[in-house]
């Protein structure tokens, strides 16, 4: 079996998720190969054959060129698997090569099980397994479903040139709304989700946050109304955290939060509802009432 | 002009998820539905660049599926769609995306859309797909997941949302297509003079065996709740006793507190 | 001497004709002063409000002449009300003296204005003619001087208060005159039945007689066109409001409390919804304009106003009015603000407490409707989602339909859905329903109805949102959708007697729910359950502890359905021991919940809960009883965010008597 891992890259970086395609491979139990539209300069830790374009010259984000590289290296290396991340460059390009193939894609995998690829779906409250038809399929995986991996050494590196310009023209890039706070670097996060009821129960939130030597961080519910500012989302539009503990107040758990905030080491939810989804990666589910519960506690972790 | 809207209707999340007789999908007893969240961007998007461009543009509205979904193309047409095509399609759910796509660029083929407009993904399914999918089958450009949207004379100027929070400036020109993330816009709430109008605006029903040529590229197996993770310890009961045990519980497993 | 007097004396029977002439001119220039302003009234839609005569007379005469409104608030009320009957008894002793001279004297030749009658009558028109004097000073007083928060003083004030009093003293000084120069010389013993004029003669006796003609003759001419004057001024400043405010008792509605027009969502002719414009509104709602007299009453009831919001229903009237006279075709709802609509809690305390029959309520919803049916809009966002969330789950939460019912998961009672018989359907609303909180008073009700041993109903899964909160926020559409789907399903089940423990529910089911065909009798169980206890098939426990409490009335309760003795009473032979709140019964403070409010948060102002929770606590009971959901919800809120936790509990009185009843 072989894989062809599409690595990713962007303002000049490798993204530290490509690593993640590896830790997919090794489950899978394959040969790999590597793509990347990217540069001589970011070349990830890993000794097998990578197929390298220049991001220079081919861009960024140009899906037509890209997707014609890929099926070049495709008919090179003749992959069972062409796995993407499920990002919004993975999402952007892998349909565009399965349509080419006419292959099947299986989206935002989580899991390998026997007989197919488990995704989840209905908000992650429900999973499918799902069956390419075909021997070949393309894949995306989950950001933060598969474990990193750093297979080390150099890569063999198989140049690939493209000139034609596409249907695209890529601009360029808008910054991020400036943040007062690094959500990436706080050891402990407490989050404040729509659960709250309201604008006026954040302050309830933050005291928690300021007591426990925290981060408010905020779902993206809470962000979109207005309540807290978009610094603080977590979440694959906010930021990605991994802090020592994080509390998920009256978040339910969206797959764009769960996403962002999975790989923390301790998680405690608390929520009112004891089949939210957020409960299946928390390590502590405490079913209360959000704005009962936190002052209690913020007043016995104060004392 | 020509514009296209497809939606799907899902149903609402809230809903509790039990799997059919075949386990491979849900079983739609006791389900709330609602229009895909991710395509009410795409419609008022599309209903927006309607008004801009007045007289002599027409935008369609187009979902697959079996009669509840008018319920959700009458909602588009209210929102400011012109009409309507209805894929009659009560076994929608078994199709994978190649042919809900091929399903959709069939109808769209020789029609020439100027501008397709698509959710991001659908909340039920979630793979994304189905929009690049069309546009690859029509071989016209497609960018993703946008949070900006610009038209001028032929040239459309799209803001992509990127992973933290960066945005990603794409400029192409039509005929093509764009799938839209949530926050793009602010969807309207119809008003009831344009319910009313909706009611009259024509809805043209196609048997879905006169679009679907393709076969299925991939199979659902099983559609099951996920097995609950173990270790996950879940506390319920009086608050004050709830605080002690968390409490007691942090100071065990984490070094945070001491 | 006999008792009597010459009328016309010093000015002569000369001045009849001219006298006429000038008063019928001072008639003839009000009535085309009014003449003028139907145009404006008529800019308005149709509405019939003239059916039911004879009934509409009788109001009429009997509030006005009673004047039990304005007596409803003391402060400038009664000054208002003995200046009407002192003014009005002046009034109408002028006339007998006009009927006398010029009728009964030429004509039939009898004088009733002598003897025993004549002293009795100037005794009475004296008294009369003081008392407007001092009440028309308090009201003097009370506007110059005291200036209570929120009276404006405006040009009319001066101008009509001023006119008044000097009718009343140029009266007195003519009427002293006169006797200066006649009475106190020829028939002293009579002065005494004219103390006013008495007093007024003391300055003036020491003149000479021709001194006193001449002073007599220029204060009856001055006395004459000031009155003329009155006349002339009715129809241009708040004088007028003697005609208009009489006339809207008149006009008043003969509907139910809180009767809605319901719009006819088939008529595909119909384009527009709502009150954008002045012509939008109805004629009556121009004509409110012309009956307000800006007495501030509603304002100071009104609970958004006390919290700072900008809405005050006097200030939208007048805003009306403005429009309607100056600008007809302006936008009605830039001029009184989407803020204000949006803010009022349909608390109806306002239409309740107005002496002038002026209907607030109807008209924010009408350019409420226009907000939501012709613009899409909505307070915040947050009600959006709550309307969106009720469209395609029938609940505000967004919570799956299909756990409706799983509250009375357990319980002894019957899902319609099995066919059984019911005595009664219990219909339980959104947040009895799904709000943790709120079940307690769902099974609460349970408890008593099994107690009493009534089978109950519950539409479980099938039930939806009433759609109260839907249209209040003016959107008719959704409201009619989510009722016809509950009558539809009531009507089936065959239905008796619906029973609700919330107040929006009942008064939706009740009284709007008829205009769509449902005709079944629904009750609030407040009454259900005191009729229980009467007919003895419900039993308190002989020796319940006692309890302090205050009681909080639901404006859908009280105001609108005159609940308001029942509760309390069932409270009380519950062991309750009550200390009322100030505003209490009809004057009861909103807990903020109603008109849709429930589904938005508050964000202007302060907080209209906590304000309710403080008064609450003033009382010092330490338990706040209400009998609704919304109430609930608001209170275990602002007692929360108030600071009055462990201070004030909140409770149902559904739960209370839960735990006070014989098994």
């Amino acid at each position: 079996m072989k894989t062809l891992l599409i690595g990713e890259y962007r303002e000049g970086k490798l993204l530290d998720s490509t690593y993640e395609l590896f830790g997919f491979a090794s489950q899978m139990g394959s040969e790999t190969a590597m793509l990347m539209v990217g540069s001589e300069s970011q070349l990830p830790a890993y000794g097998g054959t990578l197929y390298l374009a220049d991001a220079a010259t081919c861009g960024e984000y140009n899906p037509d060129l890209h997707k014609k590289l890929i099926l070049d290296a495709v008919q090179k290396e003749n992959p069972d698997y062409i796995v993407f991340v499920h990002s919004s460059y993975g999402w952007d390009l892998a349909p565009r090569v399965a349509a080419s193939l006419k292959v099947a894609q299986v989206s935002e995998l989580i899991g390998v099980v026997p007989g197919g690829f488990e995704v989840g779906c209905c908000n992650a409250k429900m999973r499918r397994t799902v069956k390419p038809n075909g021997a070949r399929a393309v894949l995306t995986i989950q950001a933060g479903a598969f474990p990193v991996e750093q297979p080390g050494g150099t890569p063999q590196l198989q140049k690939l040139a493209a000139s034609e310009s596409g249907t695209l023209e890529f601009v360029g890039y808008e910054p991020a709304e400036k943040k007062d706070v690094d959500l990436g670097k706080a050891e402990i996060i407490v989050s404040a989700g729509r659960g709250i009821g309201k604008k006026d129960n954040v302050p309830v939130i933050a005291a928690l946050a300021k007591a426990l030597g925290g981060e408010l961080g905020a779902s993206r519910p809470v962000v979109d109304a207005g309540w807290v500012e978009h610094s603080h989302q977590v979440g694959t539009t906010g930021q990605t955290v991994s802090p020592k503990l994080y509390v998920a107040c009256g978040i339910s758990g969206a797959i764009q939060h769960l996403a962002g905030m999975k790989k923390s080491d301790f998680i405690v939810a608390i929520n009112k509802d004891k089949d939210a989804p957020i409960g299946e990666i928390a390590d502590v589910l405490v079913v209360a009432d959000v704005m009962q519960f936190v002052p209690a506690l913020t007043a016995k972790v104060a004392r | 002009m020509k514009l296209l809207v497809c939606i799907k209707q899902v149903p609402d999340l809230e809903s509790r998820f039990k799997p059919n007789a075949e386990g491979v999908w849900y079983n739609e007893t006791d389900l709330a539905w609602r229009m895909n969240e991710y395509d009410e961007y795409a419609v008022e998007q599309a209903v927006q660049l309607r008004e801009k461009l007045g007289e002599g543009t027409e935008l369609t509205v187009l979902s697959i599926g079996s009669d509840r979904v008018v319920e959700a193309i009458k909602k588009a047409l209210a929102m400011g769609a012109d009409n309507a095509a209805h894929i009659q399609d009560p076994a929608a759910a078994s199709k994978d995306p190649w042919q809900i796509a091929s399903i959709i660029a069939t109808y769209a083929k020789d029609k020439a859309f100027d501008i397709i407009f698509t959710g991001m993904q659908s909340q039920d399914r979630g793979s994304a797909q189905v929009g690049v999918t069309v546009a690859e089958q029509l071989g016209i450009a497609c960018t993703t997941t946008i949070v900006g949207f610009e038209y001028d004379s032929g040239n459309i100027r799209a803001k992509r949302e990127l992973e933290g929070g960066i945005k990603g400036i794409v400029k192409m020109k039509t005929p093509a297509l764009v799938t839209c993330q949530m926050g793009l816009n602010v969807p309207r709430y119809p008003t009831l003079p344009n319910i009313m109008k909706a009611k009259k605006k024509e809805i043209a029903v196609i048997p879905v065996a006169d679009l679907l040529k393709e076969e299925a590229l991939a199979t659902t197996a099983s559609f099951h709740p996920p097995a609950k993770k173990g270790g996950g310890i879940v506390l319920e009961g009086d608050v004050g006793v709830l605080v002690d045990q968390l409490i007691a519980i942090l100071k065990d497993k984490t070094a945070v507190l001491r | 001497m006999e008792a009597t007097r010459e009328i016309y004396w010093n000015i002569g029977h000369g001045v009849v004709i001219p006298m006429y002439i000038l008063a019928f001119a001072a008639f003839g220039v009000m009535a085309w002063g009014f003449w003028k302003r139907l145009p404006i009234w008529r800019q308005g839609k149709a509405l019939d409000r003239f059916d039911r005569y004879d009934e509409r007379v009788k109001r009429m005469i009997a509030e006005v002449f009673s004047q039990e409104k304005i007596f409803r608030v003391t402060d400038g009320g009664i000054f208002h009300a003995l200046f009407f009957w002192g003014f009005l008894t002046l009034f109408a002793g002028t006339m007998l003296v006009m009927f006398q001279a010029d009728f009964f004297t030429p004509l039939l030749h009898v004088n009733i204005l002598s003897g025993e009658f004549y002293k009795a009558f100037s005794l009475l028109l004296d008294l009369a003619g003081l008392v407007s004097l001092a009440m028309l000073a308090g009201l003097i007083i009370r506007r110059f001087i005291i200036m209570p928060k929120g009276l404006e003083i405006v040009r009319d004030d001066y101008i009509v208060l001023q006119l008044l009093l000097a009718i009343l003293i140029t009266g007195f000084f003519l009427e002293g005159a006169r006797m200066a120069a006649t009475e106190l010389r020829q028939n002293p013993g009579l002065a005494i039945f004219s103390p006013g004029g008495l007093l007024a003669a003391q300055p003036m006796k020491f003149m000479s007689q021709e001194g006193l003609l001449v002073t007599h003759k220029i204060l009856w001419w001055l006395h004459f066109a000031l009155v003329l004057g009155f006349f002339y001024a009715i129809p241009y400043t708040k004088l007028r409001h003697i005609l208009t405010t009489s006339v809207n008792a008149f006009l008043a509605p003969f509907e139910p409390k809180g009767f809605i027009t319901t719009i006819n969502l088939e008529d595909e002719s119909v384009e527009q919804f709502g009150a954008a414009a002045i012509t939008d509104l109805t004629w009556k709602d121009i004509f409110d304009a012309d009956a307000c007299t800006s007495c501030k009453r509603c304002q100071d009831r009104c609970p958004a106003y006390a919290t700072d919001k900008p809405l005050s229903p006097m200030k939208i009237v007048k805003q009306i009015g403005e429009l309607a006279e100056g600008n007809p075709s302006g936008n009605l709802i830039e001029t009184v603000s989407q803020d204000a609509l949006w803010s009022c809690t349909t608390c109806r305390a306002c239409q309740d407490v107005c002496p002038a029959n002026i209907e607030h309520v109807n008209k924010i919803l009408e350019m409420r409707r226009n907000l939501t049916l012709m613009e899409g809009a909505f307070p915040g966002d947050e009600v959006r989602t709550a309307v969106s969330n009720i469209e395609v789950n029938g609940n505000p939460f967004g919570l799956t339909y299909a756990a409706r019912g799983e509250w009375a998961d357990g319980l002894d009672l019957i899902s319609m859905e099995s066919g059984e018989e019911v005595e009664i359907l219990y219909f339980v609303g959104c947040y009895a329903s799904f709000d943790k909180r709120n079940q307690q008073i769902a099974k609460s009700f349970v408890t008593i109805c099994n107690a009493a041993g009534i089978k109950v109903g519950i539409l479980g899964k099938e039930e939806k949102c009433c759609g109260e909160p839907l249209r209040k926020l003016g959107n008719e559409y959704l409201y009619q959708m989510m009722a016809q789907e509950n009558i539809e399903l009531i009507k089936g089940y065959g239905v008796k007697r619906i029973v609700t423990t919330c107040p929006h529910c009942f008064n939706t089911l009740a009284r709007d729910y008829k205009d769509l065909g449902l005709d079944v009798p629904v009750e609030h169980y407040s009454t259900y359950v005191s009729r229980l206890i009467t007919d003895e098939r419900l039993k308190i426990k002989p020796n319940a502890e006692t309890f302090n409490f205050t009681y909080h009335d639901s404006c859908y309760l009280g105001r609108y359905m005159d609940i308001i003795e029942q509760p309390r009473s069932i409270l009380k032979a519950a062991g309750g021991q009550i200390t009322e709140m100030d505003k209490s019964g009809y004057d009861s403070f909103c807990c903020s919940a109603g008109g849709g409010r429930i589904l938005a948060e508050e964000k202007l102002g302060s907080k209209i809960s906590e304000a309710r929770v403080k008064m609450a606590q003033e009382t010092g009971a330490p338990l706040l009883v209400s009998n609704c959901p919304f109430c609930l919800t608001m209170f275990e809120d602002g007692i929360k965010t108030g600071g009055a936790e462990g201070e004030l509990q909140v409770r149902d009185l559904a739960e209370i008597l839960a735990e006070r009843i014989t098994a």
